[in-house]
């Protein structure tokens, strides 16, 4: 295999920042590769992958130092206009990169801003429509379609000027496990018709190490090519999977479930397993829930219980109703029917009222922050709140951001943006919390710290509902595990049986050690 | 309807409801665009509903009347006087309260109508054609520009929904909201609309969508020569008759110019259209008739034939009624024929509801 692209010592600086965004990266790029960045988040893997398009600097500014080529152009001074036709971009949301009104339309966009004749354009859409699985799609409008769907519209339309390196910033952190096995399945399909190279940007690892080449490890700006073997080894969050052969001492250290097994046959593992503690008082209480939008039914007649020291995890595809119950539950929507009680008392009718006992922190919630400095954003809660000044810096230190107190929420990093946003949202400390994907584009630390926050949580005599994608995770914090479907609960399983090997979302170690659902549970 | 011909409807309607201040033919050419309201589709993805642009029409009427009546009007029928101060004339001639006449009235009325036909005739056309398809129908010379601006109103109700995003997570917080809350909830979605746009504008520039190269100095030179000889063509029709065909000549001038710029930047622009939809001939006819009847219009108007203008100051005069002005002020309505044939033919539409939406 040829070298497709190659930087050479490349460092960048984003206009005005103090820190180098990328330090002295050298890489190669081989012609019908699979490359997975890896890090964690701010590490300068979005960054490392905008040197491949010219995004950086073209786009972004500031000064590019070292060597860059990609299939034989500088991305660095090549216009954008040429550059696209030789490495094409997917970002993360699929919202905010489409241009035009339906499929087909954007699929062309592309193309006409190239000046390709329109025979052509219809030559590449027929074979680009079957190539990802969108066939139906075609002359669907967006905004009707799903996350999943809307990713894969956006690769065809970023392969319609058959580039030759296709770069992708964490295409699936905003999708559902179906959705992300859409896209990740339309890539390896991709893969097996041609010499198209695919560098791919991404947190959860678990579908990933077993289908990628090569695993390039960044970290502070400094990136380090490995084997997947190699990045299962060294990298700091890796999948449960990796986790435990690495407990355990295997070599070679397996990839996925399959690998383990077989690597694992024979062995006897013990599983010691922490029961939780019985829950205490109900918290929530709510019964025959419905809540429709004009014809739409969000939710049908839902009855759910929360008490002390539970934490449940709402699972279920996107639309299936998880925001619509944490809405209903703060009065941000009316119910059509059903009782929604508090602590054994029915729930009272304002939002602010109703958020004083069962916070929720919405999806992005750092759209919420707008004061000067960290500490005047926790103030501002709890004023509203009409708790105690002092309250401050206890919540500061609760949610570990003592150390930005002063710093302006805009200029802390994505990370630290979404501690400092669930702390503002949560600074009055009430009983019950409701996350709504907390964990959504996070990396592996912050959702190991946001499950020891949510434990310590129901520890003191508090609950929580987290909605999320993320049953890994969910491993780590649920005491159950509750599933919708279209607006109807489907399972409502203590986490153990849900997450076990037998339940409806086997975790990774339950699959090799079937008592337990975490690789902590797990001991030789 | 073609994208095109809901253009040329909305310019005409434009064109007729600025030329004519005759009441009879403005009412005429309300009651046209309100049947075509009520006639055409809602498919289009419109920024601003039908709704919101018709009530903001009727305030705009009522505004207009209520300026008329505070500020006091000129006129011989003085229908009552509202005590006002009197401000002195080095003032600029501001009036407020004063006698209120109703050839004051009637001048607020005729302006209010013409403002309101124009909105409705955009509400309509809001609701019937989606931006994108506006775009796609744009020639060649103005597709950069249509573009920033379609964009632009892709991103305007994702804003919209921000502010309501950001409204809801205040009242998380615990805030009661009030004026002192104002700027917790525009600063997080202006910053948000800002940051939305940027994203979008890197995908945009990752799919190429690039800056054109620049059009020549001359093509530039030529289209900004085209101002200065369409002030000097107007001056002289309107303030030196002598001069009419001398500014005619200029008028001329000023289109050549145009023309050639609009052929350099047509010719600048490389792009191809995957569908090139087609303008059907009922729709180029459609659009030469609203042309045509546009132009008669501001013909009449300017030679004063047809009685299009009326001055209520002039004694409150009975307006002058012409069946050859009627029927232009009646051609707002040709989509109406259309629309009324499709919806005979094809299934049903929902007048009841359509109605309703019309009066707020």
């Amino acid at each position: 295999m040829t070298a497709l692209a190659r930087l050479a010592g490349v460092s960048y600086r984003y206009p005005g920042a103090e820190a180098l965004a990328l330090d002295g990266v050298s890489l190669e790029v081989a012609t019908g590769s699979y490359t997975l960045l890896a890090g964690p988040s701010a590490g300068g893997k979005s960054t490392l992958l905008r040197v491949f398009n010219g995004l950086v600097p073209q786009f972004h500014g500031g000064r590019l130092a070292g060597h860059a080529v990609v299939a034989g152009l500088d991305p660095a001074r090549t216009p954008s206009r040429r550059m696209a036709s030789v490495a094409g971009m997917v970002f993360q949301e699929p919202e905010s990169q489409a241009v035009t009104e339906t499929v087909e339309e954007e699929i062309a966009f592309g193309m006409e801003q190239q000046g390709i004749a329109a025979g052509e354009m219809r030559r590449r859409i027929e074979a680009l429509l079957p190539a990802l699985g969108i066939d139906h799609l075609r002359y669907r409008r967006l905004l009707t379609l799903s996350g999943g769907e809307r990713q894969r519209v956006a690769i065809a339309s970023v392969l319609a000027l058959e580039p030759r390196l296709l770069l992708l910033d964490e295409p699936t952190s905003q999708l559902d496990p179906a959705g992300t096995e859409a896209v990740l399945g339309a890539l390896d399909a991709l893969r097996s018709g041609g010499d198209l190279a695919i560098l791919l940007a991404e947190h959860r690892l678990e579908r990933l190490l077993g289908r990628v080449d090569r695993v390039v490890g960044v970290d502070g700006g400094v990136a380090r090519a490995m084997s997947p073997r190699e990045a299962a080894a060294t990298l700091a969050a890796v999948p449960p999977v990796c986790e435990l052969g690495r407990r355990l001492g295997l070599d070679p250290l397996p990839l996925t479930v399959d690998e383990a097994r077989s690597a694992l046959a024979g062995r006897r593992l013990t599983v010691r397993a922490t029961e939780p503690r019985a829950p205490g008082d109900e918290l929530i209480r709510v019964d025959g829930l419905t809540v429709a939008y004009g014809e739409h039914v969000a939710l049908r007649d839902v009855s759910l219980s929360l008490r002390e020291g539970e934490v449940i995890a709402l699972a279920g595809p996107n639309g299936s109703g998880k925001t619509t119950l944490f809405r209903a539950l703060t009065g941000l929507t009316r119910p059509a029917s059903g009782e929604v009680r508090f602590a054994g008392t029915p729930a009272p009718g304002a939002v602010r009222e109703r958020t004083a006992f069962a916070g929720l922190v919405p999806q992005d919630p750092a759209l919420a922050l707008y004061q000067e400095s960290v500490r005047d954003e926790l103030r501002d809660t709890l004023r509203h709140r009409g708790t105690p000044r002092a309250g401050v810096e206890p919540a500061l230190a609760r949610w570990g951001i003592d150390h930005l107190a002063g710093r302006n929420p805009r200029d802390v990093s994505v990370g630290q943006q979404q501690r400092v946003a669930l702390a503002a949202m949560l600074a009055h400390d009430p009983r019950v919390w409701l996350l709504d994907e907390p964990t959504r584009g996070a990396d592996g630390a912050a959702k190991v710290w946001l499950a020891g926050r949510l434990r310590e949580h129901a520890a003191n005599g508090g609950a929580a509902i987290v909605a999320t994608h993320d049953m890994e995770s969910a491993a780590r914090y649920a005491t159950r595990v509750v599933v919708l479907d279209r607006g109807a609960v489907r399972f409502d399983l203590p986490a153990r049986a849900a997450l076990g090997h037998d339940g409806p979302f086997p975790a990774q170690a339950a699959q090799l050690a079937p008592d337990a659902i975490t690789v902590d549970e797990v001991v030789e | 309807m073609h994208a095109a011909a809901w253009v040329a409807w909305v310019g005409m309607v434009m064109a007729l409801a600025l030329a004519i201040t005759n009441p009879l033919y403005l009412g005429i050419i309300l009651l046209g665009v309100v049947l075509v309201a009520v006639l055409a589709p809602r498919t289009g993805t419109g920024v601003t509903s039908f709704r919101a642009l018709a009530i903001f029409g009727v305030a705009m009427f009522g505004i207009s009347m209520v300026v008329a009546t505070i500020n006091g009007n000129y006129g011989e029928h003085i229908l009552f006087t509202i005590p006002g101060p009197e401000v002195p004339s080095w003032l600029g001639g501001l009036r407020l309260g004063g006698p209120v006449s109703a050839e004051g009235l009637a001048a607020a009325a005729i302006r209010g109508m013409a403002i309101l036909s124009i909105l409705l005739a955009f509400g309509v056309f809001n609701g019937a054609v989606s931006p994108q398809r506006v775009l796609r129908s744009t020639p060649a010379a103005l597709f950069q520009a249509s573009l920033v601006v379609t964009v632009g109103l892709t991103l305007l109700p994702s804003s919209i929904e921000d502010l309501r995003r950001v409204r809801e997570m205040r009242a998380l917080r615990g805030a009661g909201g009030g004026l002192r809350d104002l700027p917790s909830l525009v600063v997080p979605a202006v910053i948000g609309g800002l940051e939305r746009s940027m994203r979008l504008a890197e995908a945009m520039e990752a799919r190429g969508y690039g800056a054109a190269p620049a059009l020549p100095a001359r093509a530039r030179l030529t289209a900004a020569a085209s101002a200065p000889l369409f002030i000097v063509s107007a001056w002289c029709w309107f303030y030196e008759p002598g001069w009419r065909p001398f500014a005619a000549v200029a008028a001329l001038a000023a289109v050549a110019c145009l023309a050639y710029w609009w052929r350099a930047a047509a010719r600048l622009h490389h792009a191809t259209r995957l569908n090139d939809e087609p303008v059907p001939a009922v729709d180029r006819a459609a659009v030469a008739f609203a042309v045509g009847v546009a132009a008669l219009a501001v013909g009449a108007r300017l030679t004063g034939l047809g009685g299009l203008t009326y001055n209520p100051f002039a004694g409150l005069p009975m307006p002058a009624f012409s069946v050859g002005g009627a029927l232009i002020a009646l051609a707002t309505a040709w989509p109406a024929v259309r629309l009324g044939l499709r919806a005979h033919a094809a299934t049903r539409a929902e007048p009841e509801t359509a109605l309703i939406e019309v009066a707020p």
